[in-house]
């Protein structure tokens, strides 16, 4: 993946240099980025991408972003049912699927 | 053949069906926790979510018989739980189904590049620590068109590949990854508007939350 250039520093102030790409470039971009960090982009394009975030860093934001959301998405924890939960679905399961 | 495991069910009728019910008994208990997982997710709250575990597996029982082995038992059990889930939320009339375009989530103004909640310089699990983001984040989801949901659940939550996702939800893995893409940017521009303190006290006490991998 593409090597971040700014410190943590900068990072984390709220970026003051306006995002100057026109509407057509922002979603050329944007429809890259899941590729991009799952790491499916061709070379050419992967490269080109890669260059371009080093040099917007409201776009290394978003891509930052979005591989945090997709992190977080991986690692969200889940309940999970109680012995005595499963048993009795069990059993309701098995009930339903008899035939009277 | 095995005699055993009919001793185990309350008198089956045939030798058929003790077969079926002793096939059944492995498949729940190997797969149960796994499709609890699943469908809590795509339901968002518990009494739903085991509504469609039972409808899942009372339709994999039913269905035993015509499972080929071509595919995992797993991706099987999904494909059935997501058709299940389907049905029951037309009987329900949820909100219907949007679109959702690229345009939509271009950052409109500065604030809206990064993430407004705690997660600078954290593991995803430490960040996760933060009740007020978990919540965050399963609202984000629940709002999804469920379409949606369904892609981003199955393939970043469940880890399926994109083309297990496909075969899942009967897309190709081209109209998997657009979904999904779409699926990304609606939660990450959720979470951006949300705004969640980075001291909101971790688990409370409250042991009820296991690893979902």
């Amino acid at each position: 993946m593409a090597k971040r250039t700014t410190t943590r520093s900068a990072r984390q102030k709220p970026s003051v240099r306006p995002h100057r790409h026109g509407k057509g470039r922002c979603v050329s971009i944007l429809k890259k980025l899941s590729a991009y960090i799952d790491d499916e982009l061709p070379g050419s394009l992967c490269e080109e991408l890669r260059k371009h975030l080093g040099a917007c860093p409201n776009c290394e934001e978003f891509v930052a972003s979005l591989r945090q959301t997709v992190a977080l998405c991986q690692h969200q924890p889940a309940p999970a049912l109680s012995q005595a939960e499963r048993a009795r679905m069990r059993n309701d399961i098995l009930r339903a699927a008899r035939p009277r | 053949m095995k005699t055993s495991a009919s001793a185990k069910q309350p008198a089956p009728v045939s030798r058929d069906a003790a077969r079926t019910a002793a096939s059944f008994d492995m498949l729940y208990r190997d797969h149960v926790d796994q499709m609890y997982r699943f469908a809590t997710r795509l339901c968002g709250e518990a009494e739903a979510a085991k509504d469609l575990v039972q409808e899942t597996f009372l339709n994999a029982y039913r269905g035993y018989g015509t499972f080929r082995g071509d595919a995992q038992v797993s991706t099987w059990l999904y494909a059935i739980a997501a058709r299940a889930c389907s049905r029951m939320r037309r009987k329900r009339k949820g909100a219907p189904d949007r679109e959702l375009s690229l345009e939509e989530f271009i950052p409109t103004s500065e604030g809206e590049f990064r993430l407004q909640i705690p997660v600078d310089g954290l593991s995803p699990e430490e960040a996760l620590q933060n009740k007020e983001l978990r919540q965050a984040l399963d609202r984000a989801i629940a709002k999804l068109p469920k379409k949606y949901r369904m892609v981003l659940v199955l393939r970043d939550m469940e880890g399926l590949s994109a083309k297990e996702v496909g075969s899942v939800v009967g897309l190709n893995e081209r109209a998997v990854k657009s979904r999904l893409h779409r699926a990304r940017l609606f939660v990450r521009r959720e979470l951006s508007a949300q705004g969640i303190a980075a001291s909101t006290p971790s688990h409370n006490g409250q042991p009820l939350m296991q690893g979902g991998h």
